[in-house]
């Protein structure tokens, strides 16, 4: 069974999801402190924890960086409106994805499943996303069977997002991997790639469907047929 | 301009000066020897160096051996600088004169510079005073900011997450399950009507607008308001009443919020299995309800920073820390008293006016 290990300092949002998640097939560990997680996810690894960002004894970034550095395990962090910076500060420390409070179990179950098919990265040479094929062993992306020109960070920009499928990549983590560390805060330089990358992939540039975007926070790639 | 009118003055006080000595001499050399009068004339040069300095000391000084020469010592109306003891007269007078100025330009100064520096330190006082209002207002923004974001978050995220599981096809339940999230939207429900109403009681009492209706209340009257307000909440609450406690004249809703803020505190802070204790003891001119607890009572450097809003104890414990200033607020509207005491785990006096 694929083991989930909730944190938050709030027993009452610990009792609800642990009903809820566990009525969705999971089993659900739970955690009211920083130095708990960090023990219990040590003791029985989990698959995947939810990490609220507010901890009494910790912030939960330092949480995120600590499970980061020796759990390949998907992280999804509960923020609050108003705490961008911290959210995005966990997400540059290695959690996956985040989720607003107050959240719907429906909103948490559906990143939840994508962050657990991330999980298990593919080695494919040939990625279909949609109607979009990547063959990574001929440097070749096609849309709809037709051929699509990419300069060499356009098509370093897509294969990054479309290995991650799903995942929420920062900015930060973006231009790192792909221009290096030395541009890792030119974001503007990400948003005309981006905005190049959809004018030739999207069908309608202008209410793009594939590669989305978390404002002041990342880009997403998504399988428009299938996720969110 | 002003230098010049100043010392006009300067000059018609000095000559004043002079004549009002003159005179009293005149006056007083019926009773005493006149030769011993010319000491008086001291009275003239020291004012006129205390205010105007140097340059009309030495002239009061010439100007009254001169007058006392002309008027009184004899032969009178005639001058007669041989005598050697008018050129010792003078003489006193001079020294006096340039002694008694410098004296007084130097405390002048000193006085200016202490003034001076004494309105650079209240301005620097002022501006500071200012500046801590500003953080303190500051502070409690942000206090208020978190309290919203956090404190009202936090209830919403259950019941959100409680009502969405109850209703997600993908999320299945056993009877005990549904009961549980059910459950879960109930207390959080409440616990979020519970905040609601202190951010508004808050907003009440810092705007004034919480004028207290007062009646005539039984001390067991209000302990039980209390108690029958917190419900289930409250059912490891002992109350020791008092039926002979004299009535107190008070407005029974506002110190039931207190009362119950004070209880409410004593639950959260207390072990779960250990009993809240409310005692209601009468003395001389107060009616006093004390609320006990077994908790880890108030660190002595805390006990009034307690009652600050948005303060909160133990980390771990929930609550926008509202409730004690909300009860301190209600008691002093009513003229009542709020503190907390020493002594084996939390002690809180909520102390009426008899």
């Amino acid at each position: 069974m694929t083991r989930i290990l909730v944190v938050d300092d709030e027993p009452q949002i610990l009792r609800a999801l642990q009903t809820s998640l566990r009525g969705a097939g999971y089993d659900v560990e739970t955690a009211s402190t920083g130095e708990q997680a960090l023990t219990l996810a040590a003791v029985r690894p989990p698959d995947a924890v939810i990490l609220d960002l507010v901890l009494p004894d910790r912030r939960g970034t330092e949480v995120a960086r600590e499970l980061r550095a020796w759990s390949k395990a998907p992280i999804i962090v509960l923020s609050v409106v108003g705490d961008e910076s911290e959210k995005v500060a966990a997400l540059d420390a290695g959690a996956d994805d985040y989720v607003t409070k107050p959240f719907g179990v429906d909103e948490l179950l559906a990143r939840l499943r994508a962050a657990l098919r991330r999980a298990e990265p593919s080695a494919e040479p040939v990625l279909d996303i949609g109607d979009l094929r990547i063959d990574f062993e001929a440097r070749e992306v096609t849309r709809a069977g037709e051929r699509v020109q990419l300069t060499p960070h356009e098509y370093g920009l897509l294969t990054l997002l479309a290995r991650n499928e799903g995942k929420l990549m920062t900015h930060k983590a973006i231009l790192r991997e792909v221009w290096g560390e030395a541009y890792a805060d030119e974001s503007h330089y990400l948003h005309v790639y981006v905005s190049q990358l959809r004018r030739k992939l999207e069908p309608d540039p202008a209410r793009p469907r594939t590669i989305l975007t978390e404002p002041g926070v990342g880009y997403r790639l998504v399988d428009p047929l299938r996720d969110f | 301009m002003k230098k010049r009118g100043e010392f006009l003055v300067g000059v018609l006080a000095s000559a004043g000066a002079v004549v009002f000595v003159t005179a009293a001499i005149a006056v007083v050399k019926r009773w005493v020897p006149v030769l011993s009068l010319g000491v008086l004339y001291i009275f003239a040069v020291l004012p006129v160096a205390v205010v105007w300095g140097l340059v009309l000391a030495v002239a009061v000084s010439i100007a009254s051996m001169l007058a006392f020469n002309w008027f009184f010592l004899p032969p009178t109306h005639t001058f007669q600088l041989r005598d050697g003891a008018n050129w010792a007269v003078l003489a006193v007078y001079l020294v006096t004169a340039v002694v008694v100025s410098a004296l007084a330009a130097r405390a002048r100064r000193r006085a200016e510079l202490a003034e001076l520096r004494e309105r650079e330190a209240r301005a620097r006082a002022a501006a500071e005073l200012e500046a801590e209002s500003y953080r303190r207002s500051d502070t409690l923004k942000t206090a208020l900011l978190h309290a919203v974001s956090h404190d009202l978050r936090s209830p919403l995220t259950a019941i959100l997450a409680a009502a969405s599981g109850l209703g997600n096809p993908d999320v299945r339940l056993v009877r005990a399950d549904r009961d549980d999230l059910v459950e879960t939207i109930r207390a959080e429900a409440e616990r979020l009507n519970r905040i609601v109403g202190n951010l508004l009681d808050l907003s009440r009492l810092e705007s004034g607008v919480a004028a207290p209706h007062q009646e005539l209340w039984t001390a067991d009257d209000l302990v039980l308001r209390a108690l029958d307000e917190l419900g289930p909440r409250g059912e490891r609450i002992v109350a020791e009443l008092d039926a002979d406690a004299p009535p107190v004249q008070t407005d029974a809703a506002q110190i039931e919020r207190a009362l119950v803020n004070l209880l409410d505190n004593a639950l959260k802070f207390s072990p779960p299995d250990s009993p809240v204790r409310v005692r209601v003891e009468s003395r001389d001119h107060e009616l006093l309800l004390h609320v006990h607890d077994a908790g880890p009572g108030v660190p002595e450097d805390d006990r009034e920073t307690v009652f600050e809003p948005f303060r909160r104890g133990d980390g771990s414990v929930r609550g926008a820390g509202l409730g004690l200033a909300i009860a301190r607020g209600f008691a002093e509207v009513n003229g009542a008293r709020v503190w907390a005491e020493n002594g084996g785990g939390g002690h809180f006096v909520l102390a009426l006016p008899a």
